[in-house]
Order: structure tokens, then sequence, then C-alpha cells
């Protein structure tokens, strides 16, 4: 028995119209919280800013305000992508459960989120704000698994409205041979037929 | 194609316009009023938490460094904002580049006079 991998042919499951709307639904969630996380760029220099003045502070300072509340507000706008995006069968994961990216994502964030109580057990006793001290590795590993899950995700979206039509691929020769392989399923290893 | 149970025409097969309308329901290139809505409203939550450091915490968080967090986030929802309409009226007839316009720039306008004129 020959089994055929076909990477970019799956079947239309649904009209490729409500595809396309479906899918810039999701990408304007993505935009809403590219918007929050890149705003949290700025809120590492105001904490810093406040960490100078005072080396261990409390939970409830606006530079923790701003940092803590994008813990919660991200993870809530990835369950509503999740959620929202049952609609779209190109993003199913495998056997049918959630995408893989969005669920990398969502623990990501979630381990952030538990982190605020492991930082303020460990601030209890130990007052030094050092970035590498242990109550602070589980943020930056959240944050890096939620983003290589979030990349792949928004990736996924973004090709497949090129796929689509919706998108125009890069004019550049040598990207729009990348997007042509992609579509014929090449891109990726030219090992696995 | 098949559609989804509850659509089309219960296994005759084929879908008619009135069901991928059906589908699909609001259009995102009819969303431009609630996108804007939602800019001024994280604008407006913008200025509430750089407020709390100008009023609330000057010892800690001071006027200067607010101010700057409020233009380079007022920047950052702009840019949010434009991709978000352009993005979604791309591929249709409609036009909102007026809307933006005036949204933009009274923000703008908003921003320098409450980082001239507000806090200490």
């Amino acid at each position: 028995m020959t089994l055929i991998v076909a990477m970019a042919q799956m079947p239309a499951l649904i009209p490729k119209e409500v595809e396309i709307q479906r899918l810039k639904k999701i990408w304007l969630i993505v935009i809403a919280m590219g918007s929050t996380a890149a705003s949290v760029e700025v809120d590492n220099f105001v904490d810093g800013s406040l960490h100078q003045t005072s080396i261990r502070d409390s939970a409830f300072t606006p530079a923790h305000w701003w940092l803590y509340s994008h813990f919660v507000a991200l993870p809530l706008g990835w369950g509503a992508a999740a959620i929202y995006d049952r609609k779209v069968p190109i993003l199913r994961g495998p056997n049918n459960s959630m995408n893989t990216g969005l669920k990398m994502t969502i623990l990501g964030y979630l381990a952030t989120m538990f982190t605020i109580g492991v930082n303020e057990m460990w601030h209890f006793w130990f007052v030094e704000e050092i970035f590498a001290v242990p109550n602070h590795w589980m943020f930056n590993m959240g944050v890096v698994v939620a983003f290589m899950g979030a990349l792949a995700y928004v990736v996924r979206v973004y090709a497949r409205l090129v796929e689509l039509g919706a998108e125009t691929p890069g004019e550049n020769p040598y990207v729009a041979e990348m997007y042509k392989m992609a579509l014929e399923g090449k891109l990726y290893s030219r090992s696995i037929p | 194609m098949t559609l989804p149970k509850g659509f089309g025409s219960g296994g005759a097969g084929g879908s008619s316009s009135a069901d991928v309308e059906r589908m699909i329901g609001r259009r995102v290139e009819n969303m431009t009023g609630i996108i804007t809505v939602s800019f001024w409203a994280a604008w407006l939550a913008t200025f509430g938490g750089t407020a709390a450091g100008y009023f609330y915490y000057p010892w800690a968080y001071p006027t200067p460094s607010g101010h700057y967090a409020f233009i380079v986030l007022t920047i950052i929802e702009a840019i949010g904002y434009i991709f978000c309409v352009k993005v979604m009226e791309e591929g249709s007839n409609k036009n909102s580049n007026g809307i933006v316009a005036v949204s933009i720039a009274a923000v703008a306008v908003g921003t320098v006079l409450i980082s001239l004129y507000v806090g200490n």
C-alpha cells in the first residue's frame, strides 16, 4: 500500500470565501495580541526604571500591573483564538485536536501565569531582583515556548491566506519560489515524499 | 461541496450563496466601526494606566517615564489599528481611509497635549 502525503493539498471542507473571512477574524485577534505583546517591550524599560528606584517593590506597582496583566490577557486571547479556530478545518491538529502551535502557546503563557505566584513566594524571603534567579526561569522559558507556538500558528494562518489567494506572496522571486514549493508540498523536506 | 449540518439542501449537494453568507456572519470588511471603537478604548485605557503613575505613584514612576510609555504605546496601538483596518478591507470595495486618518490625527494631537500638560 502506498501512502501519499500531500502537504499543502488539503481538501476544501468549507467554501473558500468562508474560510478567508474566518482566517481574517483570527488575524484580527492575532494583531490585537501582537500589539499587546509589543507594549510589554516598553514595560521592560518602565520596570527597569522602577527597580532602580525601589529594588524590591510590590506586585501592585504600575510596571507590574502592566507586566502581569499581559500574562493574563494573552492566554485569554489565545483561548479565544482556540475556540474560534475550530471553525477552520485546515488549522486542526493531530486527531482533530487543537492546533499544535496553539497548544504550545497556551501552555507557555499558562506557565508564566503560575510563575507569578512562584515569584511572589520566592521574593517573600529573598529581596534581590537579579534576572537569573530561579524563580524567574519559568517566566522566560514559558514566554519562549509561547512565542515558538505562536509563530508556528501565525505563519500557518498567513500561509493559508496565501494559498487561498487572499494575500499576495512576496515579489522577490526567491520568496515566490518558496511559496510555489510550499504549495507543491516540497518546502520542508525533499527526502520525505 | 459538503456543508456542515444545518446548511445546504439536505444531501442534494451544492451550496447557495445564501448558505455561504450565513456561514460567514458579519464580514470582516464591515468591522471598521468596532475596530475603531476598540482602538479608542485601548488608547484611553493606556492613558488610565499611565495616569496611575502620574497621580498615584509619582515617587516610583516619574512623569517623563510615563509620557515615554504613553507615546510609544500610542504608536504601537496606531500601527495595530491601521494594520487591522487595511487587512480587513483589502480585496473588498470598502475604503475607510478617512475614518482612520481622522482617528490617528486626533490621537496624535491628544498624545502631544497630554505629554505637554498632564502630570507633574
